[in-house]
């Protein structure tokens, strides 16, 4: 196995305006020299292997799409160093660019105008794709996904759905070594994303492509990522299995419930009853952080239920957003 | 994997077939685009007539060589309405970060972003151009010889580099500044003064059409070599490299602008 992507210590730093406040201060800004630099990437290093699926999460803002960025070459790194698939991304930009697809969730690349089929045919021609590599790929699609009707419709007449599953198609197409996914399941229903995540998993495991994904969404992370980098700050927070990863936080579960009782002091009462858990209130429901290998979320539902009448209850799986937060609070390894 | 000039005309002629297809399919409004280009066209003459219905010359230019200024700048102004109109949107991708969408592709960046508009209005502006041309050619009774017809064609190609040129640089203004509309919008306005002798404006402004905001190049200087081959400027021998340097500067502009921008936050 070899490398396809290293980063060794990556920063970068942008040079923000210290803004004022009001019009004064706005006029202030017209004139003024004071910069401040904040790091948006604080030392990041990692190495990717050719054919892995590596998931890249953080919180909004936490630097994610930077590093995108500078993998991709259309930014700099203020220092450290980069190489994808064997070149320095910034500085061989458009060579680069034939090895690697991008897909950024909602901004489509394909010509706006042309039905698909035109689309694909224009990017054969860019990327010099032989004749018999493009009728393999287009064949290859039709096994797993229904293409057909798609072919023949401008992009611009699509939905979201169809959109971004063109949009993944057409990375794909020229069979680069990496393809960087940016939220490509945000806004879309449950069948398209299960749709989008079994087609991302068979062309990786066809072409042994691999796969760069930053994500919100848990279900695409479970369905596609044997490892996962998260970020918060800039800063790597964990780099490795999700196996490793699930063992720290996979028990956990939050229930959800909404008793007769004013919310605040229900609250209250629960929160004297299981010392042990952690209990917070919202306008609508209480929430109970449940690890389901100290005690089963039934039994804790129904102890609750002898002492309160619970009127509507739910429970969610820990969300990508709260395992970050635990690892941020709590840390790992 | 080389790629030259070959296989980018290949590229832009199957973008260019595309688009064309596209927008017949939009019926009324490219009938009603090519009216417009049409009525347009036709106004600016109406108003170059009734001038001239109230002058017998200007500054020593009859009817005819003034009209042949009129088509010739008709004719090198259709490449940057035709080519170029992607220009007039670059700054909505650069504001709304779809701008990034171009940086993917292992092709010029530049090429790839003009060649996704060809605005067909521009060909009714091309046969107008030619037609009146033509015309003026005929009754001024200029030789018809080989030799002109290619010095006319490279002085036309050479010209409509320059309204290219201020084109690009201004709308690549849009890397750096919020609101380059009326950049762009300001230096489209002098391409109206390109259709009349420089010698009617003041030495200011002379000097100014000529080195600042060279649209004396676009109908002018190069005209001259076909209307007055006796008493050429060298001005006019040089059209066809300043439109070139033009040419290549804006390049340079747009370029190192694109190269630079790294999109917004997403």
């Amino acid at each position: 196995m070899s490398n396809v992507i290293e980063l060794k210590n990556v920063i970068k730093e942008f040079k923000v305006l210290n803004r004022h406040e009001g019009l004064k201060g706005s006029i202030k800004d017209l004139f003024s020299r004071d910069y401040k630099t904040v790091r948006a990437v604080d030392g990041i290093s990692m190495t990717i292997e050719q054919g892995e699926i590596v998931g890249y999460l953080g919180p909004n803002g936490a630097g994610k799409s930077t590093t995108i960025k500078m993998m991709t070459g259309v930014l700099e790194p203020t220092s450290g160093g980069i190489t994808v698939g064997g070149v320095v991304p910034c500085r061989s930009r458009t060579k680069l660019a034939q090895e690697i697809g991008v897909v950024f969730g909602q901004r489509s690349q394909l010509w706006w105008a042309l039905p698909l089929i035109e689309s694909f045919r224009l990017l054969k021609d860019i990327y010099q794709i032989p004749d018999a590599e493009y009728d393999e790929m287009l064949r290859f699609y039709q096994s797993l996904v229904d293409i057909e009707p798609l072919l023949h419709k401008p992009v611009r007449q699509m939905s979201l759905g169809q959109r971004t599953l063109s949009d993944i198609l057409a990375a794909f197409l020229h069979n680069p070594k990496i393809v960087f996914l940016d939220e490509p399941t945000i806004g879309l229903d449950v069948s398209m994303k299960a749709k989008i995540r079994t087609l991302i998993h068979a062309l990786n495991q066809e072409k042994h492509t691999t796969v760069i994904l930053t994500t919100h969404d848990m279900g695409d992370v479970d369905a596609l990522c044997r490892r996962i980098v998260i970020i918060d700050k800039g800063k790597m927070l964990y780099d490795n299995d999700i196996e490793h990863l699930k063992g720290f936080f996979g028990s956990y579960r939050t229930l959800k419930i909404r008793p007769e009782e004013a919310l605040s002091q229900a609250a209250e009462a629960i929160a004297k009853e299981l010392p042990d858990f952690r209990v917070s209130a919202d306008e609508e429901w209480i929430s109970i952080l449940v690890d389901e290998e100290k005690q089963k979320v039934l039994d804790v539902l129904g102890q609750l239920q002898h002492t309160h009448v619970i009127r509507d209850m739910q429970l969610e799986e820990i969300s990508t957003e709260e395992v970050i937060k635990k690892i941020y609070e709590e840390g790992v390894q | 994997m080389k790629r030259g000039l070959g296989f980018y005309l290949r590229i832009y002629a199957r973008i260019l077939v595309q688009d064309i297809k596209s927008k017949m399919s939009y019926r009324a409004d490219f009938i009603i685009s090519t009216l417009g280009m049409i009525c347009t066209n036709i106004a600016g003459f109406v108003s170059f007539w009734i001038v001239f219905q109230n002058f017998p010359s200007v500054d020593g230019w009859s009817y005819y060589e003034m009209l042949f200024l009129y088509g010739f700048s008709l004719v090198s102004l259709t490449p940057v309405q035709c080519l170029f109109d992607n220009n007039w949107s670059l700054r909505m991708y650069v504001y709304s970060g779809d701008f990034i969408k171009y940086c993917f592709r292992p092709i010029n960046l530049f090429f790839y972003y003009q060649s996704e508009v060809f605005d067909i209005k521009g060909l009714g502006q091309l046969a107008f151009g030619i037609g009146t041309l033509v015309y003026a050619w005929a009754k001024l009774g200029l030789p018809v010889t080989a030799l002109m017809i290619v010095k006319m064609i490279v002085f036309l190609i050479t010209a409509s580099l320059i309204m290219i040129a201020l084109q690009n640089a201004a709308a690549a203004t849009c890397f750096w500044i919020q609101n380059s509309f009326y950049v762009l919008d300001f230096v489209f306005r002098f391409k109206d003064y390109a259709k009349y002798p420089i010698t009617i404006f003041s030495p200011v402004f002379r000097f100014i059409f000529t080195f600042l905001m060279p649209i004396a190049f676009i109908a002018y200087y190069p005209s001259l070599v076909i209307l007055h081959p006796d008493e050429v400027p060298l001005l006019s021998w040089l059209s066809p490299v300043v439109g070139l340097v033009f040419f290549f500067l804006s390049y340079k502009i747009w370029m190192y602008g694109a190269m630079k921008y790294s999109g917004t936050g997403s």
